[in-house]
């Protein structure tokens, strides 16, 4: 039995990560260690991306027995969506790694950063919905470890907070694949928790299936999160270490998403597309009020964390918008925002470390300080802003496409708000870094060589895949057509 | 053949006689409790390596038939809760004789009575009649009175075990009444004639039987500490020695329920559906009931105490379920009383190892910041824990994995949805202790915690990796045995129950 790559992939880093907790190492042999294993399952991944086969069906698949009596199988797999995501978590972990270099963090916090990517890249791509259930809370722990020892404030609720308030989420999913799997079990007089099983069952009544898809939904929309399930999000992006902001920002709210292309689409087509009105109403009511509450923050973390759910809320409703444009679109968004997204919160990780926590009233002037960061932090803003040339403009291009094909005052609405909604960040971009002030800034520094790598890197993709949109949408294409004219019925929209 | 059975009877029969050469050894000065733990374990080692020479196999045999006129069964059954009763006596003395010597209250006599209470266990889960099994539940039932209220000077500890001796003896006259009236209608007492008279006449016939049986659920309720007879349990598991609650929590109840579910399902097979609508709603009550308890406590022990109300809760479920998944749902008691056993005992064990020293409170406060002091043992306390909230790659998981969808299958999908939010609310007061342990800077109270050497770590280390195992199972190392093979061991267990 050999080990496949998918395998390689995800159990790299926990082996690395106990390897390292068991071993009385130090910070920094860790903290390089830890780095270089993330390089080596982004190039592990990078071989997936040139190897991947323009279909829509699931490649470099693994299939292990794991519990036979209820036929819960160690099942894995790549299609186009779940690729472009794998590209994006390990391209995106070792760019942040290099930011997170200087933090003054004990050895745990590395190898929980190791354990979240295990945990984040596993549930990503288990087609067991019991396997990936299991990453699913797995992936919780670390977040809960990093949170609360190495957050700020009051982290000791807030790591409790948004504990208990995504196992909620995932106990009601639970449910839901339990209550699956029986009615698959009902219907074929076998177990199976298998994806491509359990869209066979045929004998779920309408009621039944709207409760269960109700049931993922909630632990898919707590961990986006989609309005009104955001109340853990301030607390907690205000309360935790610029690592944990990052993951949780860039890469967990995308599993959010994920899971509901990945799992409720074809297991609920029916209701996906009933209820689809109503979430991208949330999606475009998210965007616009966690806009305009991103507007009120005082501080900068919270400000991109409003951005960020706002953000969320737009590929939200690009995923319901139920034709190829805004799928593609909320794919790419994906992409496009968690790296933007990700480096603002890095860029503003450094500036907290220079200078502490402060207001934005209490910075300024740091343009004059810090060059670099100055040009980092504005790229990233032309691409959360949407700038043609940015991997964001494609994308917000293509979802607001696909919402006037929705509906035409819903494009109109979402193409206003997007616009309006990115501009404060130029406000901010002002206020902070731009113009100087009274305040004293002398503490910043610029960014440093190994920062300069990760964020520039990060640059280079993004205008990549703002320039040449297609050699990443081809990619994914086959699959969202898949999506929508096998699954969901509804044609690929004209 | 008589050579032949006593191989059946030899686990039971090497108890015993510990207990007695344990309680003839226990006066002598000479014989300090460490020599004396070394006795005891050598019989409960004798009688694991017994019991577990018939592993593997579907068997059921009642050894010396004549002589003991069937009142004795060995089977697959029975081999199975053997072993996790006595392994549950073997870690007792390993993780409880740094505390007992600790304690100079305790002396020798603790590891007889210990022998008693588990040689009734396995009394009580190798037999096949009635009388025999009331006796067996006395004789576990009155080692443990004893056992709580060792340590004389201790108000707490007499209070929880006077309450837990008068309301035991109110569960065990239920018990014998029950036995009389099913002796009224049936004309024996030996399980299997019962099962043959219930098959063969109709349900109306049989109000005696119906109204015994049920009065026998009622003390196997009251055992379990499930709703309304919850409240002797609180008392009982803080008043006892930690490594006492310890055993009383964990194996106890495995006996007990290996009892019921033997006389549930052989004998009250056809009958079973009478039960499910009472257990339905005790099983609810019970969970709302622990879940609530255990959250205001500060005390770490009634914490546990409370949270194990909340875990015969999820029992029950399954329990209910046996109606119409008779198999899988007994399947799944079976494994989740496993998982139970191994987390439940770990947390105790764990707790009285730390609280040896010096006898702390253990309350929650006393674990603040206590990764930074014991990293070992903090993490070994956090997977004991995790297993018990049932967070995935926990033995815990599978177990209410197992239960959960067992609920579901047979209809009670209303149980199932309770059990999760009982989970739910279980995560909070589990995770508050994951969460002082490990976000508190280091306090200052090195000297007091016992180092991490020796045995009981050793053992408490061996449950945690088991946990851990038990979770994830055999998906990479295929040939080693994982959660497939303890659901075969459990369905053979399952099936032998139906070949006498």
């Amino acid at each position: 039995m050999g080990i496949g790559l998918l395998t390689l992939i995800i159990f790299l880093p926990l082996v690395v990560s106990f390897v390292l907790l068991i071993l009385p190492v130090g910070m920094k042999v860790t903290r390089n260690v830890a780095f270089a294993t993330t390089v080596v399952v982004f190039l592990l991944s990078l071989s997936i991306f040139f190897r991947f086969r323009l279909t829509d069906y699931m490649q470099f698949r693994e299939f292990h027995p794991w519990i036979t009596t209820y036929g819960i199988y160690y099942s894995l797999g790549v299609d186009g969506f779940s690729m472009i995501i794998l590209m994006l978590i390990t391209t995106l972990i070792p760019l942040g790694y290099l930011f997170l270099w200087k933090t003054k963090k004990a050895k745990g916090y590395w190898a929980s950063m190791l354990l979240i990517q295990t945990g984040v890249t596993g549930a990503l791509l288990s087609l067991d919905m019991i396997l990936f259930y299991f990453f699913w809370e797995s992936m919780l722990l670390p977040v809960f470890m990093i949170i609360g020892i190495y957050g700020t404030g009051n982290r000791i609720f807030s790591t409790l907070k948004i504990t208990i308030y995504t196992i909620m989420g995932s106990l009601f999913m639970l449910v839901s694949i339990l209550y699956l799997g029986v009615a698959f079990y009902n219907e074929f007089g076998v177990w199976s928790f298998q994806l491509s099983d359990l869209v066979q069952i045929t004998t779920l009544t309408n009621l039944q299936r709207t409760l269960l898809f109700f049931g993922f939904m909630i632990a898919f929309a707590i961990k986006i999160p989609i309005f009104p399930f955001h109340t853990w999000l301030m607390q907690t992006y205000s309360n935790s270490p610029t690592g944990g902001v990052f993951i949780l920002s860039s890469i967990m709210a995308k599993l959010g998403i994920y899971g509901i292309v990945r799992f409720v689409l074809p297991l609920f087509p029916h209701q996906y597309v009933e209820f689809a009105p109503y979430f991208v109403g949330l999606g475009v009511f998210g965007l616009l009020y966690f806009g305009i509450a991103a507007l009120m923050q005082q501080n900068i973390k919270k400000m991109f964390a409003y951005s960020s759910a706002s953000h969320l809320s737009f590929i939200t409703a690009g995923i319901f918008s139920l034709n190829i444009y805004g799928m593609t679109g909320a794919a790419f968004l994906i992409v496009a925002h968690a790296m933007a997204t990700g480096g603002l919160f890095l860029l503003n990780g450094t500036i907290e470390h220079d200078l502490g926590i402060r207001s934005i009233s209490g910075l300024g002037g740091i343009a004059k300080k810090a060059p670099f960061l100055t040009l980092a932090f504005a790229l990233m803003l032309l691409c959360i802003v949407g700038l043609p040339g940015t991997n964001g403009f494609v994308s917000e291009l293509l979802i607001v496409f696909g919402l006037f094909q929705f509906n035409h005052y819903v494009g109109v609405i979402s193409a206003l708000t997007v616009l309006v909604a990115a501009s404060f960040m130029f406000w901010l971009f002002q206020r902070a870094i731009l113009v100087g002030t009274d305040n004293d800034v002398s503490k910043m520094k610029d960014l440093d060589i190994k920062e300069m790598v990760g964020i520039f890197s990060l640059a280079v993709v993004i205008f990549a895949m703002g320039i040449y949109p297609h050699w990443f949408l081809y990619k994914i294409e086959p699959t969202i057509t898949h999506y929508l004219v096998d699954i969901l019925k509804v044609g690929v929209g004209s | 053949m008589k050579y032949d059975d006593i191989i059946y009877l030899l686990p039971l029969l090497s108890i015993g006689v510990g207990a007695i050469v344990l309680m003839l050894l226990s006066p002598i000065k000479k014989f300090s409790i460490d020599k004396l733990s070394w006795v005891a374990l050598f019989f409960l080692i004798v009688s694991f390596a017994t019991n577990a020479l018939n592993f593997g196999m579907v068997y059921s045999i009642a050894p010396y038939a004549h002589l003991f006129s069937y009142m004795l069964v060995s089977d697959t059954f029975s081999g199975y809760f053997n072993s996790i009763i006595i392994a549950g006596g073997i870690v007792t003395v390993l993780v409880g004789t740094h505390y007992f010597d600790k304690s100079n209250m305790l002396r020798g006599e603790v590891f007889s009575l210990l022998l008693f209470a588990v040689f009734g266990m396995l009394l009580l889960v190798q037999s096949n009649e009635l009388f025999t099994s009331f006796i067996a539940l006395e004789i576990a039932s009155i080692s443990l009175y004893v056992l709580i209220g060792f340590q004389k000077n201790n108000v707490r500890r007499i209070e929880g075990s006077f309450r837990y001796l008068i309301l035991g003896s109110m569960a065990s006259i239920m018990f014998l009444l029950g036995v009389t009236l099913i002796y009224a209608g049936t004309k024996s007492t030996n399980i299997l004639n019962i099962a043959s008279y219930l098959s063969s006449h109709k349900t109306e016939d049989m109000t005696l039987t119906i109204v015994g049986g049920t009065l026998i659920l009622i003390t196997f309720l009251f055992k379990i500490a499930a709703f309304p007879f919850q409240n002797w349990s609180m008392d009982a598991y803080e008043g006892a020695p930690l490594p006492i609650t310890a055993f009383m929590a964990s194996t106890f109840k495995v006996a007990i329920f290996g009892f019921i579910l033997r006389f549930v399902l052989v004998d009250f097979h056809e009958l079973k559906n009478i039960w499910s609508d009472i257990l339905f709603y005790v099983a609810i009550l019970t969970m709302i009931y622990g879940s609530f308890l255990a959250i205001f406590q500060t005390s770490l022990k009634r914490m546990l105490a409370a949270s194990s109300i909340v875990h015969t809760g999820y029992l029950l479920i399954a329990f209910v379920s046996i109606g119409s998944i008779g198999e899988s749902a007994a399947t799944s008691i079976i494994f989740y009383l496993i998982a139970y056993f191994l987390s439940s005992m770990g947390a105790f064990g764990m707790l009285s190892y730390i609280a040896s020293s010096d006898h702390l409170r253990v309350t929650y406060e006393d674990f603040r910041g206590f990764s930074h002091v014991r990293p070992y043992m903090a993490a070994m306390m956090s997977i004991f824990l995790l297993s018990l909230a049932g967070i995935p790659s926990t033995i815990g998981f599978i177990g209410k994995f197992y239960i959960f969808i067992g609920a579901i299958e047979s209809g009670y999908t209303i149980l199932a949805i309770v059990g999760i939010l009982a989970t739910f609310v279980s995560v909070y007061y589990y995770f508050k202790l994951i969460a002082l342990m490990y976000f508190y800077p280091s306090p200052e109270m090195k000297g007091k915690i016992p180092p991490l050497r020796g045995i009981p770590p050793l053992v408490i280390g061996i449950m945690a990796i088991l946990i851990i195992w038990g979770g994830i199972g055999n998906t990479l190392v295929s040939y080693f045995p994982g959660i497939d093979f303890l659901i075969d061991t459990a369905k053979f267990a399952y099936q032998s129950l139906f070949m006498g």
